[in-house]
């Protein structure tokens, strides 16, 4: 399990962004006492941070600079700051993404995926019974076969590989599709789900996508 | 100060010299004076006059001509104060003391003014960095708690963030302070933030969304373009028609000196009347008070946050067939840094 510090001093939202992400599979390491942060930080040996800007008696981008002297660990940066020098200022020290509050917890998960998943270089091959995954080309390529999935396809097939197993509702898929500019609605959704599974059952793979009724879908 | 100003305003004093003349005279007169005294008194006496008037009209004139000159030119008036020089004479040295006087007092008054506004907009800033927080908890433990509550829950929240974000955006564009960043900004990436945003509305009310020619860069500053688009996107929600299926269609165009981002959806749009005025504070017009509530302050902070930016931004619109807005954004070697 990837584990998550989290560097937040409003209480209320650590405690629930905690929650949150205990509920959806990550471990998670929470800074309490603000004294000597970065060596904190970095001895916990957390897969990915999340930080906020304002923070009590030190300032959250000064802190980024100062893990990144000797840490390379994903940061996404967590703020209520809106304004452009402030993303512009966390990029160039050393972000991975920049989020600004108040944010959609779905959004917020798949931020974290997309980062961490650019991180561990193993997700690059990722195989599903035989197949081999090649998102380049938007494939699914066996020995001597291959199936073709478009773009939207692609999308839903990655998400639910990714988590399979694991219920994915559909504003998870929804929020993923819309992330990478496919703005479609919920009947698309539903069809899209269909041709994926038609595809992936005249492919051998029978019964791969259930769908759970009110919840979402599984990937087998 | 025209030639003539001048000696109409001196003309009593013209009126005694010949009263004073017209008395010598008759003195003279009574004193049978010489017709050659007489005559060369009246030739010193006025040639004195005229010496007079003349040095006095030619010490005065440039100064005042050039004042006036000056305050025609300047943008901002009260600037005159620095621009004026100092003339020889002793009512142009006080008319000086007297407006550098009155200048530096404005400017003390206008500094108290601008310091308040100044310390505002900090609170505001400061005030809605806190809010953002109650919010931001609120809406991840509706996420944590799931219930039937949740859709609705998560709608006023968002109704709750975007009317914070007008109010910092308003405090921002009222603002003469530098507070924007402009770089080259994906419109792509700003589209898709703000539809990613929305799409919980977008989807509820089926809106259907398509867009082209985004992949450009353009220079501003990206959050306030966000900002702006999504104020032209929550004028879309709110006007649809009933009649047809809700749509909104962004697209961009390139041009050599300038792009071009353009704004559609398929709504009721706007009154002719009521175009001119869209952008002005407080308007609400028809649509306004017929429909959902308006306040009239979202179109005119995005004409304030454009005219900072430098962008342009117009309105075409048919009613009941559709509305477009465009935003100008000028190509300017500048800005850009490496």
């Amino acid at each position: 399990m990837k584990k998550i510090y989290i560097v937040e001093d409003d209480r209320s939202i650590r405690d629930e962004l905690s929650k949150l992400l205990k509920n959806a599979g990550y471990l998670t390491e929470e800074l309490t006492d603000f004294k000597s942060p970065a060596e904190k930080i970095i001895s916990s040996d957390a897969d990915l941070l999340l930080l906020d800007i304002n923070l009590p008696e030190l300032n959250g981008e000064m802190l980024l600079k100062e893990i990144r002297r000797s840490s390379d660990i994903p940061v996404i940066m967590v703020t209520s700051r809106t304004s452009e020098t402030d993303e512009v200022l966390s990029l160039s020290y050393g972000a991975d993404d920049y989020i600004t509050k108040p944010y959609d917890p779905t959004i917020l998960l798949l931020r974290i995926t997309a980062v961490l998943k650019r991180y561990s270089k193993s997700a690059s091959n990722q195989t599903y019974r035989g197949w081999s995954v090649n998102p380049a080309k938007g494939a699914l390529i066996s020995e001597n076969n291959e199936i073709i999935l478009t773009k939207n396809e692609m999308i839903i097939f990655q998400l639910l590989l990714d988590r399979q197993g694991e219920i994915v509702t559909r504003d998870a898929l929804m929020t993923a599709l819309w992330d990478n500019d496919e703005f479609i609605n919920d009947n698309a959704l539903t069809v899209n789900v269909s041709r994926l599974r038609a595809k992936l059952s005249d492919a051998g793979c029978c019964d791969a996508v259930e769908t759970r009724k009110k919840q979402g879908y599984i990937l087998k | 100060m025209k030639t003539s100003e001048f000696f109409k305003d001196r003309i009593f004093l013209y009126i005694s010299y010949i009263v004073t003349y017209g008395i010598i005279f008759i003195f003279m007169q009574a004193f049978h004076a010489d017709y050659q005294l007489k005559l060369i008194t009246g030739i010193i006496f006025f040639l004195m006059v005229i010496v007079n008037e003349s040095w006095e009209f030619f010490r005065k004139r440039p100064f005042y001509s050039s004042l006036k000159n000056k305050l025609e030119n300047l943008d901002q008036k009260f600037l005159i104060s620095e621009m004026i020089e100092v003339p020889s004479f002793a009512e142009g040295k006080l008319f000086c003391e007297v407006i550098r006087e009155a200048v530096k007092s404005m400017c003390e008054n206008v500094a108290v003014y601008r310091n308040n506004s100044a310390e505002f907009r900090e609170f505001i800033e400061l005030w809605v960095h806190e809010i953002k927080l109650p919010v931001s908890s609120l809406q991840l433990m509706a996420h944590n708690n799931k219930s039937e509550l949740n859709e609705k829950f998560f709608e006023q929240l968002m109704r709750i963030d975007s009317y914070i974000d007008t109010v910092l955006y308003y405090a921002r564009s009222e603002n003469a302070e530098k507070d924007y960043l402009i770089k080259e900004t994906s419109l792509k990436r700003t589209v898709s933030n703000i539809a990613l945003k929305h799409r919980e509305t977008l989807l509820l009310h089926n809106v259907s969304i398509s867009t082209s020619g985004l992949d450009i860069n353009v220079l501003t500053d990206g959050k306030w373009l966000e900002f702006i688009l999504e104020q032209f996107m929550a004028n879309s929600i709110k006007f649809f028609s009933q009649e047809r299926e809700p749509e909104i269609i962004i697209s961009a165009e390139e041009f050599p000196d300038k792009v071009i981002l353009h704004y559609k959806d398929n709504g009721i749009g706007i009154p002719e009347n009521d175009i001119p005025y869209i952008f002005n504070k407080s308007f609400t017009g028809e649509n306004g008070r017929n429909g959902t509530k308006s306040t009239g302050m979202g179109l005119y902070i995005v004409k304030n946050l454009c005219d900072r930016l430098g962008h342009s931004v117009k309105v075409i619109s048919e009613k009941n067939k559709f509305t477009e807005f465009e935003i100008i954004f000028q190509k300017n070697d500048f800005y850009k840094f490496n």
